[in-house]
């Protein structure tokens, strides 16, 4: 029998959530009055976005954190963090294009959030991308760091030029006017995929630090002091 | 006082160097014409069209010299580890950080000059020299917010095998609102502006480069002495 | 001479590894003020990886390395100012003439970078007569002449020379044996790594073998002479 962690808790506590709110947006909520059946892709489509974010934002202040510690553990975490951050945004980014293609007609649209996310996916896989080239371990960590927090920085700011640039996605609608059958199943997934998130997170920092700890457990071998005065 | 006298000092044997190497600015400047030419030969010889889009294929043309020039400007300080031994002197990895970034602006700006007369020719735009200098001016704010994140990456990516896959791929989704900012503003100004525009994407362009000027000066010594 | 009782660089259980390989392990070593130190061993003995975490371009990953009473790392500026290292890199750029390398390096020391200063320099390593040439073309043993000079420059307390006769003729290699004789005088405190026997044995106060990284023997250099002459 394996050894239950307590992240083991956030996966299962994750899956019935997403199970429960998942049916509750299929079968329970009604469906919406303009878009029809199509909405009912914002039940994933909404909580990817919101935890995506949580992920890139607990990166960011891990990196600061990792920069400052140089602990492997801080650096493993600002890993995990962009693993999943970038699995939910990709995630992101086809059901945004589904949704896009039934309400718009067309399979991509620049529109402001749907651009934002598509740049954030680009900067944060060059930060793999350029960890996955240094294999020292002590650099990897300081460079992931410093693209991390570089990349993160960006993020306001292309939201605003793209912004400036067009924008034709909805306004986003204040709870008050939506039919509360429609905003349980909606938080019951955000909670679902961020315990998902946590318990995936976790998982991938478990990972990674084994692998440290793999190539970096053993000591040096001391040899014998070969004759002569050893040291003054 | 120092730190500023170290970064000039940087700057000045950047762009001695430079001066030196005369034959790979030119390169570097050649490498845009024929981007222009080729943007030309990809819309047609459609001159409304090639109007329409000049704008947008000069910045992409200037920024795609500029990252040629960037991942260059970090290559000599490795070739004899030139940069430990400036490190070791010691200059102060910030001063070392400013005068790179500093020289890189400078040589970014100077790809403007050349590549937007060609651009103009080729694409059959015509405007008044005012507002060329215009244009120019704005360019040398974009070169300064290219020339601030491009250093840092620069300096880390030459350390490495993929520099020339990696620090575009690092770089471009970077910068995409310094490319935003300068392709709406070259537009606004190639074409008129009668809304008054043009302010705010400078304002765009002018933040970029004052936040990632400060931000990357801080992370700059963490970037380079891990790099040794 | 005189030896001051506080070392002047003290490496403590110092220890440096590269993914799974120790460069160096279990390293204490204390140099007091004016010393000559040699360090002697073959190649991936860890002479090198040692001058470099005193010079602060490697950080321990086990132990401690100090410079002046500066921890090498957070201190890494006053640790370098001061020092001076001349390794195999010879930190040239190949455009640059050799006065105006000279110049850069004095203008980034804040000195005034006068010709009249850095001339007689040039001429003391017989290189006056290409000041105005690029050192793209020197030959090795010119390149290592010019870097040498950077000894010269700084007037640094400490000064660490990675084989400081490789690549020299004759000529040069009485040069170096002479600088360093008057580094002795003036006090300052010389570590250096070199194979050449019979002219580091002569110079230095004493020397420590290094074996895998670690430090094995120390005596003076004439039983060091011995200890080879044994050995083969």
């Amino acid at each position: 029998m394996r050894k239950f962690t307590w992240d083991q808790a956030f996966g299962w506590l994750g899956l019935a959530l997403l199970a429960v709110g998942t049916y509750m947006g299929l079968f329970v909520a009604p469906p919406e009055r303009y878009m029809g059946e199509v909405q009912r892709i914002m039940y994933v489509h909404v909580p990817c976005a919101w935890v995506g974010m949580v992920c890139y934002t607990f990166a960011f202040v891990m990196a600061i954190v990792s920069l400052w510690t140089h602990r492997p553990r801080h650096d493993a975490m600002v890993t995990g963090a962009i693993e999943v951050g970038i699995v939910l945004n990709a995630l992101l980014l086809i059901q945004g294009s589904i949704w896009a293609r039934a309400t718009w007609g067309v399979w991509w649209d620049w529109d402001v959030r749907l651009t934002t996310s598509l740049v954030m996916l680009l900067l944060f896989a060059g930060v793999l991308a350029l960890r996955s080239f240094v294999d020292d371990h002590s650099r990897r960590a300081t460079w992931t760091a410093v693209t991390t927090i570089v990349a993160f920085i960006d993020v306001p700011l292309v939201y605003f030029c793209v912004r400036w640039w067009r924008s034709l996605h909805q306004v986003q609608s204040s709870p008050e006017t939506v039919d509360p059958l429609m905003v349980l199943p909606l938080r019951l997934n955000a909670f679902a995929i961020l315990f998902i998130a946590i318990w995936m997170m976790a998982r991938r920092t478990r990972l990674e630090m084994a692998r440290f700890r793999q190539e970096h457990v053993d000591e040096p071998a001391r040899l014998e002091p070969a004759g002569g005065v050893q040291n003054v | 006082m120092r730190l500023l006298a170290q970064a000039l000092t940087v700057v000045r044997k950047d762009l001695l160097l430079e001066w030196r190497g005369r034959s790979r600015i030119i390169s570097v400047l050649l490498f845009g014409v024929v981007t222009l030419l080729l943007f030309s030969f990809a819309v047609g010889p459609d001159s409304i069209a090639l109007r329409a889009s000049a704008a947008g294929f000069l910045v992409l043309a200037l920024l795609l010299s500029s990252t040629l020039g960037l991942s260059e400007s970090f290559r000599l300080e490795q070739e004899q580890r030139a940069v430990e031994g400036l490190l070791l002197l010691p200059v102060d990895p910030i001063a070392l950080y400013y005068g790179k970034a500093m020289s890189n602006t400078l040589f970014l700006m100077l790809l403007a000059p050349i590549l937007t007369p060609v651009a103009l020719v080729l694409y059959a735009v015509e405007i008044d020299p005012m507002r060329l200098l215009v244009l120019l001016g704005l360019w040398a704010i974009a070169a300064a917010g290219l020339s601030a994140p491009g250093t840092l990456y620069a300096a880390m990516t030459s350390r490495l095998q993929s520099q020339d896959v990696l620090l575009p791929l690092l770089l471009f989704p970077l910068v995409v609102p310094v490319l935003l900012g300068a392709v709406k503003a070259v537009a606004l100004i190639l074409t008129g502006d009668p809304m008054e525009q043009i302010r705010s994407w400078t304002i765009l362009l002018v933040s970029f480069a004052v936040i990632y000027w400060s931000i990357c000066g801080l992370l700059f010594p963490h970037a380079i002495e891990e790099g040794l | 001479m005189t030896v001051e009782t506080t070392p002047v660089v003290r490496a403590t259980g110092l220890g440096k590894r590269f993914g799974r390989h120790w460069a160096l392990a279990h390293f204490d070593l204390e140099v007091h003020g004016g010393e000559v130190v040699l360090l002697f061993g073959s190649n991936g003995s860890g002479k090198t990886t040692f001058l470099r975490l005193a010079a602060g371009l490697y950080k321990p990953s086990r132990g401690t390395m100090s410079v002046d009473g500066h921890d090498s790392v957070k201190e890494r500026l006053e640790c370098r100012r001061l020092l001076t290292m001349v390794a195999h890199d010879n930190y040239l750029y190949a455009r640059l003439t050799a006065l105006e390398t000279l110049r850069v390096w004095a203008r980034l020391l804040g000195s005034p970078a006068r010709d009249s200063d850095l001339v007689p320099l040039l001429e003391e390593v017989g290189l006056a007569e290409r000041r105005r040439l690029p050192v793209g073309g020197f030959s090795a043993g010119m390149k290592k002449r010019l870097t040498l000079l950077r000894t010269r420059l700084e007037k640094p307390k400490i000064v660490l020379l990675d084989e400081p006769f490789s690549a020299l003729d004759v000529a040069g290699q009485d040069l170096v044996e002479g600088w360093v004789e008057r580094f002795r005088e003036e006090g300052r405190t010389v570590i250096m790594a070199s194979h050449n026997l019979p002219r580091a044995t002569k110079l230095c106060d004493r020397a420590i073998a290094l074996e895998q990284g670690q430090n094995v023997w120390s005596g003076s250099g004439s039983e060091l002479v011995e200890r080879e002459a044994k050995a083969s």
